[in-house]
């Protein structure tokens, strides 16, 4: 497929289908209708095997030499953690961009992953982020360190997790903390 | 023009200033003592700029027509209402109010508005003032 | 403060931060300077950090909206409004056509409010107050028709999943007219100033370049990126509310010079076009709106029914919308229980970072302030900046560095 030519949706989801076999699993095209004219905005959605994740990158860079890194985002469930990567490929036209997004299951045993920033520059901020946010491991990352959290934050202790590293002990809640006892006003008697 | 701002500048010599010159045009030797003078109608006090209506300002409450339903507490953002359940009525904190109106939306039997009162500062967070029931 | 150090190429290393000159939220920098020129530059965030995702995990999608509201001043429409749309899209609620129009009438008006203000802060940047006053004043007339819409002059709160909270009348309709023809007849005057006077070409041209291979690879959005002449706007691209059905097409500053540069004047050029644009939309929607029936404004006008259908909804949905300063994105994941699973939340800014280090090489001190605020930081002002110079130590008050940037315009005046 030439870099000039656009794709379809289902010429993008195939390509990679064919491209990595049994490594692409779960595969879909949402179309949501929008507007009053209902035209249609299309996301695609794919699991991807951690371990082939730069090479589907690349892959994805052929449709569209400058694809836009949006943001990574993610959750973890039950024995695993999913990061999710949020792309979009041909802007430029009205109504042309289609959005793909990679879920990249990673186990809790073993939570590290490539990182990306040698193909896209703009996605220092976001793996950083991952890294203290859920406790990934992010390989081979130009600059480590952390980004929103404070570094005298204890550190096994990931702020989004819902299992026990999770950072509930941290949190406060000002209005049960408050020391002025709520006042009883003469309608209540 | 080179320095285009030059006209509009001169211009504003004569002009009066944009700002509402609330509550008064200068700042007063002593604050208490403009307020007292404001009270007995010695001075007068230049108004706010009138609110449109629809304004959100202090909510109010129609404590006979509520029927403690307590849909009003599951949509308050800030979990500022507060569930009396000996009466089966409620209690707003203005101090954690964040002016949302979503409660007067969702009551079914229209007891909370939004009145236009919007100077409502205080020192004490729980003063009687800040408190409606 | 970190301790600045010298290294064997005689350059020093100012840190900037992280609370600040030219920005609105605290950021830290760190500069490697020879002399009054740049030579490599370090960002480092996180001093702001609110936990909000980690809050919203916890409230049902109502209360989120109003949290989301709190995420941003100037962008407080567009983060309760993307919300909503991935929300809207997990749940499959269809939007009445009469909101989709409302609510472009809405995020035009704040775009109009945050590009004067904008306008505002870089003429003030320059030691041009005067323009400041003019303005934000242009800007008040915007501010009171906020007000009399929706009820609040920043927080609007008028997103509802599913549509809008509040209608436009027909007896609203000559208050939002008269604004309108005053914007357009100051529209004029404020371009006169920013784009033909000499003091604002002096200091802008040339001066914070970005390259289009660096916009793109960098992921810049928003006005940063199409004052570079890369064509990306999500109002376009991938229309969302009534977009689809408007006409406008992309602000590039070749629209009106010809010519790219990437510079801070083409970024003053691609905001002032856009003020010009979003006037011209909002006409374009209340002309429509007049003709379309009174109907309803919102999918399901009781909010209890809402919140028990929201309840049991299961998926993930992308909401993503243009903001004054670029690109927003929310990811939401809901699992059938009340409190959405997972919330992420991405504004346009910290994209918008990253690019700082390649505009700011080459450049000298005194065009920081202008550079950084001319990617319009979604951040507010500050107090102290330590240099070190010889290996003394002085301290710079915000005063003294936003008169560093003034005497330049001074000098180069003569």
């Amino acid at each position: 497929m030439s870099k000039k030519q656009i794709a379809s949706p289902e010429e993008v989801l195939d390509s990679f289908k064919n491209q990595f076999s049994n490594k692409i699993t779960k595969g879909r095209i949402d179309r949501y209708p929008i507007g009053p004219s209902k035209h249609e905005m299309i996301q695609i959605w794919m699991t991807v095997d951690p371990s082939i994740f730069r090479d589907v990158v690349k892959h994805l860079m052929t449709f569209d030499k400058h694809a836009h890194f949006a943001v990574s985002s993610g959750y973890d469930i039950e024995d695993r953690i999913e990061i999710i990567n949020h792309f979009s490929i041909y802007p430029g036209k009205k109504a042309r961009e289609i959005s793909i997004n990679f879920i990249v299951p990673l186990p809790k045993s073993d939570p590290t992953m490539d990182s990306i920033c040698d193909l896209i520059p703009g996605a220092l901020i976001s793996e950083q982020e991952k890294q203290e946010m859920l406790g990934i491991k992010v390989k081979n990352i130009p600059k480590n360190m952390r980004v929103f959290i404070s570094d005298d934050f204890p550190e096994d202790m990931y702020p989004w997790r819902k299992d026990e590293m999770n950072a509930d002990k941290m949190g406060r809640n000002l209005h049960e903390n408050d020391k002025i006892p709520k006042p009883k006003m003469g309608a209540d008697k | 023009m080179k320095f285009s701002m030059i006209p509009q500048v001169l211009s504003q010599l004569f002009k009066k200033p944009f700002t509402n010159q609330f509550p008064a045009k200068y700042m007063p030797p002593s604050v208490t003592g403009y307020l007292k003078d404001v009270q007995s109608g010695k001075a007068k006090m230049i108004p706010p700029i009138e609110t449109p209506k629809g304004f959100r300002g202090k909510i109010k409450y129609d404590r006979d027509t509520c029927i403690g339903c307590k849909l009003c507490m599951k949509v308050c953002p800030t979990d500022a209402i507060e569930f009396i359940p000996e009466t089966k009525k409620i209690r707003i904190y203005l101090a954690r109010c964040c002016f949302c109106s979503q409660c007067n939306d969702i009551c079914p039997k229209d007891c909370l508005s939004m009145s236009d009162e919007f100077l409502l500062a205080d020192t004490d967070k729980y003063s009687p003032d800040l408190i409606v029931e | 403060m970190m301790p600045a150090e010298t290294t064997e190429k005689s350059t020093y290393k100012i840190p900037i931060g992280p609370i600040h000159p030219a920005l609105k939220e605290p950021v830290m920098f760190e500069f490697e300077v020879d002399g009054e020129r740049i030579v490599d530059a370090d960002v480092y965030l996180g001093h702001v950090h609110r936990t909000i995702e980690w809050t919203g995990m916890r409230r049902n999608p109502v209360q989120v909206l109003y949290l989301a509201e709190r995420i941003c001043g100037i962008c407080s429409y567009c983060h309760p409004m993307s919300f909503a749309l991935a929300v809207e899209r997990i749940a499959g609620i269809e939007v009445p056509e009469r909101a989709e129009y409302l609510r472009v009438v809405h995020a035009e008006l704040e775009r109009i409010c945050s590009h004067t203000l904008w306008a505002g802060v870089a003429a003030h940047e320059i030691g041009f107050d005067s323009v400041l006053f003019l303005t934000w004043q242009v800007r008040e007339k915007a501010l009171d028709l906020t007000e009399y819409l929706t009820g609040n002059r920043i927080t609007k709160a008028i997103t509802q999943i599913g549509g809008v909270r509040r209608d436009i009348t027909k007896d609203m309709v000559p208050k939002i007219e008269e604004t309108l023809t005053f914007l357009k007849d100051n529209f004029g005057k404020l371009k006169k100033v920013f784009l033909d006077d000499k003091t604002f070409k002096m200091r802008s041209q040339d001066v914070g370049i970005l390259t289009k291979k660096e916009a793109l690879q960098l992921c810049a959005v928003g006005p940063t990126t199409r004052a570079s002449g890369v064509k990306k706007d999500v109002r376009i691209d991938q229309p969302y509310f009534a977009f689809g059905e408007l006409d406008f097409d992309y602000v590039t500053p070749d629209v009106l010079t010809g010519e790219v540069n990437g510079d801070v004047y083409d970024r003053i050029i691609v905001r002032l076009l856009e003020v010009k644009q979003s006037i011209d939309l909002i006409e374009q929607c209340v002309d429509i709106l007049s003709g379309l029936p009174e109907g309803d404004i919102v999918a399901e006008p009781k909010v209890a029914k809402l919140l028990s259908q929201l309840k049991k909804i299961e998926g993930d949905g992308i909401g993503r919308m243009e903001a004054p300063r670029g690109e927003v994105i929310h990811y939401v994941k809901m699992d059938g229980n009340e409190h959405p699973y997972s919330w992420k939340v991405r504004a346009p800014t910290y994209n918008n970072i990253l690019p700082w280090i390649p505009m700011l090489k080459g450049e000298q001190i005194a065009d920081i302030p202008i550079v950084a605020a001319s990617t319009d930081p979604c951040m507010s002002c500050t107090n102290r900046v330590g240099i070190v110079q010889n290996g003394k130590r002085s301290l710079f008050t915000n005063e003294q560095l936003h008169k560093l940037s003034v005497e330049k315009t001074r000098r180069l005046m003569q």
